[in-house]
This record gives structure tokens, sequence and C-alpha cells, in this order.
């Protein structure tokens, strides 16, 4: 309990640490902080529209970044959910705006989801697979993947997947029946949200409810020990990659099929690399990462408000983001250097 | 005169007293051993003289003056330099980088290594990358940088376990042209052959303790191994109060059979060579050696950890010589293993999950379909019953297992071994850095499981442990079984076998 308390507290103590940091940087770019913030708190939660939008951002943050945590839980550093993204994304077009388009909605759409999570699981796999086969590091791999990926993306929408006019890089638009439906009737809310937080729902209780969960902590944790007490440790750290790539592809997907309709090129305003940041805010904990997305949801909902109304570049809610993710690493660091120098009871 | 010295050297890490008012000494020109089983304190004192860690109390002196070492600039610039164990080399460096990064001047220090270099015969090729070079070469580079700035004492540490057999008579040619120009040598080792053949005096580290300063004319490596292992007198009053449950009257009821099985060895693991032995349940079969004679390796290949070249292994006419680790608990087999940090415990999880990291497999906590999900409550349950039998002392079984003290760290190990009453029992050093009562405790539950018919492979690098809880002792030697002893075999065979002889000689 005393445990949770002072996490919590270390957590708002990050938070308000990079909270002045933003404020300077405001300052330094010689803007009025009031007006930046008002501006700010009224894009993420001023109206019940921008409410939604907060939410509707909320939704590709939570999922990557519990796509993410879950490899991280594991001792994986899966840097990819960029490139997972974009080829889950890749999948549901091809299904839902190509192959299948002619199908009923309700086919349609779990059809374009489940491709959407087998592109990601694939893409991560792969990863995966070069880790524990050939001992490739997965952070050197997936970050491969990701400019892989990209190219990939860039291929198909110039050439099969482009549209018909051939006028841009882009993909042909989802038909209705390929969109997921609205949550929230005038707003940009969709169902979206609702299979965010199933997936939560699924992680938490794969987590701390299964034996698989149980077997990804202790390779996490310790995977000599691991071994010793019978869990094949190559197989669960492939299936963690899996599970990993699944949720990063998935929401490549639900993006697609609930916000964007169309693939182009910069498809992915940096999802899967929010997604590190979301992961860590929220402790690799599901919750905790629900908390820490809706928290740069808002950030991403206000900073389009702030930069209509208020003049600032939006790119200053990247900035804030970028200085949490650093903030929270100093103060993990923090956390962990006094129990490093204590030295094992027993000597080499 | 002495031109270093230790006195009253101890260091306390948390509750284990590392080091306990050692002494020690040097003089110019001589290589000094320093001898002892793993865990007896060398590394410690290695450390504490290049000013890695600092003694809890106790003095150095350099010829007559009180020096402190609070980091390593400290001991280099009074002529202190360290040959490590693991090099301290930057792989994707030059020899010539690391030299230069190795240096206290800010300018590359490549004449003085490179006169160093010609001095001892060698050629090294300063500007190729140190990933490219034989081990031998790196350690060449790391014994350069150690003598930067002219340094008079050197320490190795284990400076021969990385080595092959011809490099090490290399080493020791170079050794011996190191001491000649006057230097002072410390030589870490528990290898009593090497210590014969280079060194001029040697002192015995035996669980902190000084067990000894001599001169290497003046003794052999019988009377060595007998020091490093313990005294013919010394007795642990816990160990020896319940002593031999009778050789019982079995009925010829063979529970394990191991016969010809070999390893491969490694850089950093001993060949197996022909083990056979057999072992009838309720009894305790003790493997005696100095460390690295192929302990470690016997306890994995028994328990699946390490593939095995050749040879059998059965268990109740079963052969499982094919087993892994998943199928240890349905056939009864557990596994103590040497380390608990490393390969007993989680010391990031719970202590409760530390306790259940084998029990989440097992059927009546499995739930659902395929038994996918876990029953969170009962192993709650079950943990707690665990640390409750196993005298676990912890005030919350949610905090981390590194939370525990050692001995209650080892508890858990323990418990999780012998929880399901396995009818073979591999316990590796199972008291290995732990205070007289855990010790006793542990012990008692060992004999437990013994009277209670189960079988025991227990290797221990502590002869008092292994003449306490055996009905029979086989000593390792080099990988090999050099002879399966009665308890009763008096320690001076017994050092004398660990050290080569086979037991009818040393009758004989």
């Amino acid at each position: 309990m005393a445990e949770t308390i002072t996490q919590a507290a270390r957590i708002l103590a990050a938070l308000a640490t990079a909270f002045g940091l933003t404020l300077l940087v405001i300052l330094l770019a010689h803007q009025d902080p009031q007006a930046a913030l008002s501006a700010l708190a009224s894009g993420a939660f001023g109206s019940p529209y921008a409410i939604a939008e907060t939410l509707t951002k909320t939704i590709p943050l939570l999922l990557t970044g519990l796509g993410v945590a879950i490899a991280f839980r594991a001792r994986l550093w899966n840097i990819g959910g960029e490139g997972q993204f974009l080829v889950g994304a890749l999948a549901a077009s091809a299904l839902g705006a190509y192959v299948l388009k002619s199908l009923p909605a309700f086919v349609l759409i779990p059809l374009m989801l489940l491709a959407g999570s087998a592109a990601g699981a694939l893409w991560a796999g792969l990863a995966g697979w070069m880790r524990t086969a050939r001992g490739v590091p997965e952070v050197i791999s997936t970050i491969m993947l990701n400019f892989i990926a990209a190219q990939l993306l860039s291929y198909l929408l110039h050439g099969p997947m482009q549209e018909r006019a051939h006028a841009q890089p882009a993909s042909e638009a989802l038909p209705l029946t390929a969109t997921l439906p609205s949550l929230w009737p005038g707003t940009t809310l969709h169902w979206g949200l609702l299979i965010a937080l199933g997936m939560a729902g699924v992680v938490a209780v794969f987590l701390f409810r299964t034996r698989a969960g149980f077997a990804l902590k202790l390779v996490g944790a310790n995977p000599e020990a691991a071994r010793a007490a019978g869990v094949d440790v190559a197989e669960t750290r492939l299936t963690t990659m899996l599970w990993s790539g699944g949720l990063c592809g998935l929401a490549g997907a639900v993006e697609l099929s609930g916000v964007v309709g169309t693939l182009y090129e910069n498809y992915s305003p940096g999802y899967g690399f929010a997604a590190v940041a979301v992961a860590l805010l929220g402790r690799l904990n599901p919750w905790g990462i629900f908390a820490s997305a809706l928290f740069f949801g808002a950030l991403n909902a206000g900073s389009g408000s702030m930069e209509r109304s208020a003049g600032i570049s939006a790119n200053l809610s990247y900035v804030l983001q970028a200085i949490t993710l650093l903030v929270l690493l100093a103060f993990q660091w923090i956390r962990w250097t006094p129990r490093r120098v204590i030295v094992p009871e027993s000597t080499p | 005169m002495p031109n270093l010295s230790l006195h009253g050297i101890s260091k306390r890490f948390g509750s284990t007293l590392a080091l306990d008012g050692v002494d020690f000494d040097l003089v110019p020109g001589e290589i000094h051993a320093l001898l002892g089983e793993n865990g007896a304190g060398k590394s410690t004192l290695m450390n504490i003289l290049r000013g890695l860690t600092q003694p809890s109390t106790g003095e150095i002196s350099l010829d007559g003056h009180p020096v402190r070492f609070d980091a390593p600039q400290d001991s280099t610039r009074v002529g202190i330099g360290m040959v490590h164990q693991h090099f301290l080399l930057v792989p994707t460096f030059t020899v010539a980088e690391n030299l230069a990064l190795a240096s206290p001047d800010k300018y590359p220090p490549l004449r003085e290594a490179a006169d160093a270099a010609k001095r001892l015969g060698w050629s090294i090729p300063f500007n190729t990358q140190v990933s490219n070079l034989p081990v031998g070469t790196q350690q060449r580079v790391e014994i350069l940088k150690a003598l930067l700035g002219n340094a008079q004492i050197l320490l190795f540490d284990e400076p021969t376990a990385v080595l092959a057999p011809s490099e090490v008579e290399e080493l020791f040619i170079v050794l011996r042209a190191l001491r000649l120009e006057g230097r002072s040598l410390v030589f870490v080792s528990h290898k009593l052959n090497e210590v014969m053949a280079l060194c001029d005096r040697v002192t015995i580290l035996r669980r902190g303790k000084n067990a000894g300063t001599i001169a290497v004319s003046a003794t052999t490596a019988e009377d060595l191994a007998q020091r490093m292992v313990g005294g013919v007198s010394e007795t642990v009053p816990i160990i020896s109060s319940v002593k031999t449950l009778e050789m019982r009257e079995q009925p010829h009821n063979t529970l394990l059979s191991v016969t010809h099985l070999s390893t491969v060895g490694g850089l950093d693991s001993v060949a197996l060579h022909d083990i056979t032995f057999t072992l009838q349940a309720g009894e305790t079969l003790g493997f005696a050696g100095v460390d690295g004679n192929g302990q470690a390796e016997l306890a994995e290949v028994l328990t699946g950890l390490r593939p095995r070249s050749a040879g059998r292994i059965t268990l109740r006419g079963r052969e499982i010589s094919r087993v892994t680790p998943r199928d240890l608990e349905r056939l009864g087999i557990a596994l103590i293993p040497p380390d608990r940090q490393r390969q007993g415990l989680a010391l990031t999880l719970s202590i409760a999950d530390n306790l259940t990291l084998e029990a989440v497999n097992l059927p009546r906590f499995r739930r659902g379909p395929g038994g996918i999900f876990i029953d969170r409550s009962g192993l709650r349950a079950f943990a707690a019953q665990l640390a409750a039998d196993f005298d676990i002392r912890a005030d919350d079984l949610s905090q981390p297992a590194r939370s525990l003290s050692g001995g209650n760290q080892q508890k858990i190990v323990i418990a999780r071994a012998l929880w399901h009453k396995p009818d073979l029992l591999v316990a590796v050093s199972p008291t290995r850095g732990l205070d007289i009562a855990a010790t006793g405790y542990i012990h008692a539950r060992l004999r437990e499981r013994q009277a209670e018919g189960g079988a025991t492979v227990l290797i221990s690098t502590e002869l008092d442990e292994v003449a306490a809880l055996s009905t029979r002792i086989a000593v390792l030697y080099e990988g090999k079984i050099v002879g399966i002893v009665p308890p009763e075999t008096p320690r001076e065979t017994l050092s004398l076998m660990m050290g080569g002889r086979t037991a009818e000689n040393t009758l004989g």
C-alpha cells in the first residue's frame, strides 16, 4: 500500500516537473502560457465534442501502449509499434477497401480487425523469431522493421493499392460497411473505444490470471530461473512478441476503420513511438496505461486547438510528450539507483 | 620489509561477513597465491586492494605508511595494477585505444606499453580491434594495462580460468619474468597444481578467514586442499550432532543409476568423464571436491539443464537421459541450484510468486479451458502454507524476494524443491553463504527427507557438510569420480582424493 502511494507520488512529481519544463518552453518561445494552457484545456475538455476528440485520440494510444507494455514486461524492447501499426492498417485496408469490400459490415469489420492484428503479430513475430532463433536484439530488428513497413506502405500506395484515379499516393477509401460505427453520434468517437477498453481487460486477465502471463513475468524477471523452473523461455518470448505486435496491428486497423478510412504515406503520427511513453507512464499496468493514454490523448486533442486559437504550434504536444518520457525515465532512475548498490550477500 | 601489508581486514555485506579479520602481506619479488573456494573472500580481498570496495574495518599500509583506497585511481597512483578475470576491455576499440582509455595521463601511453611488450617478448598488434584478438592476447593487453605507470604490485584474479592449457604455460613464463623484475604479484586461484608450480608463498582463505600463510616449498597440494576445505579438527556443532542415519538395510532397490555419463566441456565448464554411480532410496551420495571439478556440470546434466555426450541415466529403471526441466516434478526430481540469485529466484518478483514458480503448472491450480488460467487465491494460500512449513520469515508475501535475507531466500528454494517430496533431490551447495542457524535448518530438512526415503545427490565444496549428511562420499576431480568411500573416511584421505589420488593409493 505504502509502495503504491509512493509510486503515485513519484508519477505526480514527474508530471509536475514535465509540466513546469513545458511552461518554460512556452515562455522561451515568447508565448503567453496562460492563453496556451487555456486553449489546451478547452481543446481537450471544453465541450462534448472536445471530450469525444480526446477519447478518440486515446484509442490508438491505449492499444499500442498495451502492446508495447506486454513486451516490456518480458524485458523485450519492442520499439517497432510504429511498423506493426502500419502493417495492421495495411492489412485492414486491403481487406476492407479491396478484397472483401462487398461483404456485409458485421462480417467485414471483424475480419479487418483480425487481419490487422494478425499482420502486426506477424511483423513483431519476425523480430521475435530472429531473437529466439538467431539472437538478433529485438531493439534493432523492430526499429529496422519500422522502416521496412513504411517503405512497404509507400510502395503499395504508389502501386497495387493506389486509388482508382491515380492522382495521389493514397489507398481507396473504405466503404461505409467497413467503417466502425459511431459511439457518440455527432462526434468523432467510434466503437474502437470499446474495443480498446476490452483489450485492456483481456491484457489484464492475460498478465495476471493466466499461466502464460505468469511465465511472461518470470522470463522478464529472471530468464535463467524461468528455465530452471521449466518455462520454455524462447517460446514465451515469441508469443509475447506476437501479442505485442497483434495489439499494435489492431490499433492500426481500428484507427483506419474508425477515423481515417484512407491510407496515405505518413499514415501514423508516431503512435507506435508514443506508445513507449504511454506504457512507461502507465507503469506497464493495463489500467495505468488507460489513464496515461487518456492523458496523452487529451494532450493531442488540446494541442490542435492551441494551435488554432493561441497560435502555438501543435508540435508543442510532442515536446511535452518527450519531456514527460524523459522526466519519467529520470525518476525511474532515481528509484532504481539506491537498490543497485546493494551487494548480494554472498561474494562471488 | 613487507612493502604491502593488510591488517585485520573485515568486510561485511548485509548480514554476511565476507572477510573476517584477514591479515595479508606482500614482499617485493614474490608471487603470492591467494587460494580459496568460491565465496571464501578472495575476490573481495582483491577488490579492497584495488579500491573497488572499502573494508569495514582494518588497515592497509604501504612501506609502513597507512593508505586508503577509495577508488581504483588511488591504488593505481601507488603502483597497484589489476588483471581482471573478466577483461575490462572495450571490444570495439583497438589495443591502443584501450590503453589510452586506461592511462591516468592524457596522452596515449603507447611507447611505455610497447617497451613493456618488447621486454616480455610479445608482439602486440596495437592497431587491431580487441574483439578480433584471441583470448590469450586480450589477456596480455590487460597485463599491459595493469603495468601502465610501472605498477610494482600486480593483482591477477583467476588469470588461468579463461586460458587453454598451453596458454597457461606461457602466462606462467610471463609472471615469472615480472617477478624477476622485482614486482610483487598476487595470484588468485583455486587450482592447487598452479599454485604449487608457480608461487612462492600462499595464503589460504576459508570462509572469509585467513587459514594460514605458508611458503609453497614447505607444503604439499594435499595439505593445501585440506586447509582450503576445512581443518581436520574443525567441527561445526549443529552439523555434527545428528550424524549418520545408519547405512540402512535396504532391499536392493536402486533408485537412480548413472552409467558412463560424459559431457563436453566449454570455455567456462569442465567436461565430465565416464561418471558411474547408483543411488538407493533413503541414501545421500555426497560429491566432494575442490570447486570447478565438474560439480555444477553434474547437477545440470542430472536435471536436464545440460546435454550429455554419452552414457545413461535411469530413474527406477526408466531412462531419463533426455529429461528437461519441465519434466522434473512429474518424475519426482527436484533441484536446489548452486546460485539462488541466478537460477533459483526471480528477485524482483514477490515472495509468493517465487514460491509458486512451478506450482502454477499443477492441475489443481489450473482453471478454465485447457487450464490456461491460474487459481490466484489458491496459489496465495499455497504460498502462505509453504512459507509457514519452511519457516520463511517475511511480514508480507507480496514483498519482492530481494527484501529477504539470504537464509530466507534459500528457504524459498528449499521449499520449492522439497514440498512435493521428490524421490530424487539434487542439492548443490544448499547452504552457500548462509549463517549457522539457516544452515542448521536446511540440514535438518535434508535429513528429514532422507529419513522419509528420499534419495539425495548432495554436491558441495564444504567437506563438513558432505561428511555430515552423506551415507557415501564420491570425490570428483577434473570431471571424474576418483572414488566412492564411506563417510567415516578420514579427512586426510579425502583431501588426497580431492587432489586426484585414487582411494586405493591413499589407503595403500
